[in-house]
């Protein structure tokens, strides 16, 4: 093999590496700052910047935020109504919550035609019940571990396992209160919210968090968590 | 004194000479070698590789080192990487479904049958859910009696969904483990792998 092989082989190397890191990016901020731009927002430069926020989360959606913005760019509702929809979703990155579960509702109101007020009023509780969920987890010394840091305590979690409870709890306690479900019942709150998390134990959730999140909550911490989503 | 004399005393000489220095002229060579091999200069890393890569300017043989050599680095990197994404598939993401390795979406993925019996006049059924970022999936009711049916595979997890008829929403599917209330209807909830039937 002559240098000049040696050579082609290498560049031939980086140029699969680079094709197979590009296929692999997320969307661009650009293509959802021009996304919006087809939308009327008195707040664009708040979501904006919550959205280029949101770039910092391990495993951020992008790409779901793109067709949200793009289905409410399609959607015939005003734009005050879309902006709600893109506050909330702001609010929530602001807060360093995660937003795969308000997305996913979101998509589901706009699938069904159900709307954009009423979506918003939907997404607004989960946004309360994430972020008292995450206090409450801070609360019971739930937290975080930084991306790339060891687990050095059980209870310090990856932000990826971190945010699968916090989502799960929250969608657990939102599912009871539009169910018809008591706000004041934190025992039947307990009861599903260990339900959900043992019918996922071992599928998307580990055994350990799952225990551990089961022994620090108690019922009437589920209760103040529905009281203020309702209040 | 004559010339015989002479040469006669210069041969006895030199004889004398070389007889007494016939022990040093026979460890000569092997002291040589010695003191030639403490004073070789030690190979650098860049030297040793240059002497790897140098049969490969001129020989087949280098070529086939070097491809091998390649070869085994790359499975070397591959098996590091497969462990890896092994362990990383064992932490599950934030967004409800877990990222899947390769190996997983060939053994983890379920065939999740969705039926649903739709009047007969129904021309579109399809289902959507969070398995499908809520975007439509085609049923089909190939046979005409009303029952349309689609298979989708899913990973193990929890998924909300629902049919849409004709554009009208309809979330009470039978073969839902559970039922949510949602938007002021009910949606279905079914669970594939560990805590739910799957098919």
């Amino acid at each position: 093999m002559t240098r000049f092989g040696i050579r082609a082989a290498l560049w031939a190397f980086l140029g699969l590496v680079l094709i197979g890191g590009v296929a692999c990016a997320t969307v661009p901020f650009s293509a959802i700052e021009e996304a919006l731009c087809c939308i009327q927002l008195e707040q664009a430069g708040r979501i904006l910047a919550a959205i280029q926020l949101g770039y910092g989360q391990e495993g951020f959606p992008s790409d779901d935020v793109l067709r949200l913005v793009e289905r409410l760019v399609e959607n015939p509702s005003s734009p005050a109504e879309k902006e709600s929809i893109l506050l909330i979703l702001a609010m929530a990155l602001e807060e360093g919550l995660p937003v795969d579960g308000l997305l996913s509702k979101a998509f589901e109101g706009l699938v069904r035609g159900v709307p954009l007020s009423q979506i918003g009023i939907g997404l607004q509780q989960r946004l309360i019940l994430l972020t008292q969920v995450r206090d409450l987890f801070l609360d019971k010394r739930i937290f975080v571990v930084p991306s790339g840091s060891a687990q050095s305590v059980p209870s310090a979690l990856p932000a990826p396992r971190f945010n699968e409870l916090l989502t799960n709890i929250a969608d657990v306690v939102g599912d009871h209160l539009e169910g018809g479900g008591s706000a004041r019942d934190g025992h039947a709150l307990y009861e599903e919210v260990e339900k959900r998390l043992m019918a996922l134990q071992g599928v998307t959730l580990l055994q350990a968090d799952v225990e551990l999140v089961l022994d620090r909550i108690e019922p009437a911490d589920l209760t103040r968590v529905a009281l203020a989503a309702v209040s | 004194m004559k010339r015989t004399d002479v040469d006669e005393i210069l041969r006895d000489a030199l004889r004398e000479d070389v007889s007494g220095a016939q022990p040093y002229l026979d460890e000569l060579e092997d002291r040589i070698i010695v003191e030639l091999g403490e004073r070789r200069p030690r190979l650098r890393t860049t030297d040793w590789i240059r002497q790897l890569v140098a049969p490969t300017r001129s020989t087949r043989f280098g070529q086939l080192i070097v491809v091998g050599a390649t070869a085994a680095a790359f499975l070397i990197v591959g098996l590091f990487a497969s462990r890896f994404f092994e362990q990383q598939s064992e932490l599950p993401t934030g967004g409800g479904i877990r990222l899947e390795t390769a190996q997983e979406a060939r053994s983890g993925l379920q065939e999740v049958l969705f039926v649903v019996p739709a009047p007969l006049a129904a021309s579109t059924v399809v289902v959507v859910g969070d398995f499908n970022d809520w975007e439509a999936t085609p049923l089909t009711d190939e046979d005409g009696d009303g029952i349309w049916t689609t298979t989708i595979p899913l990973s193990p997890g929890r998924y909300e969904y629902g049919y849409l008829i004709d554009g009208r929403w309809w979330g009470e599917d039978p073969r839902a483990d559970e039922y949510i209330q949602s938007f002021g209807e009910y949606s279905s909830v079914r669970y594939v792998g560990r805590g739910g039937e799957g098919v």
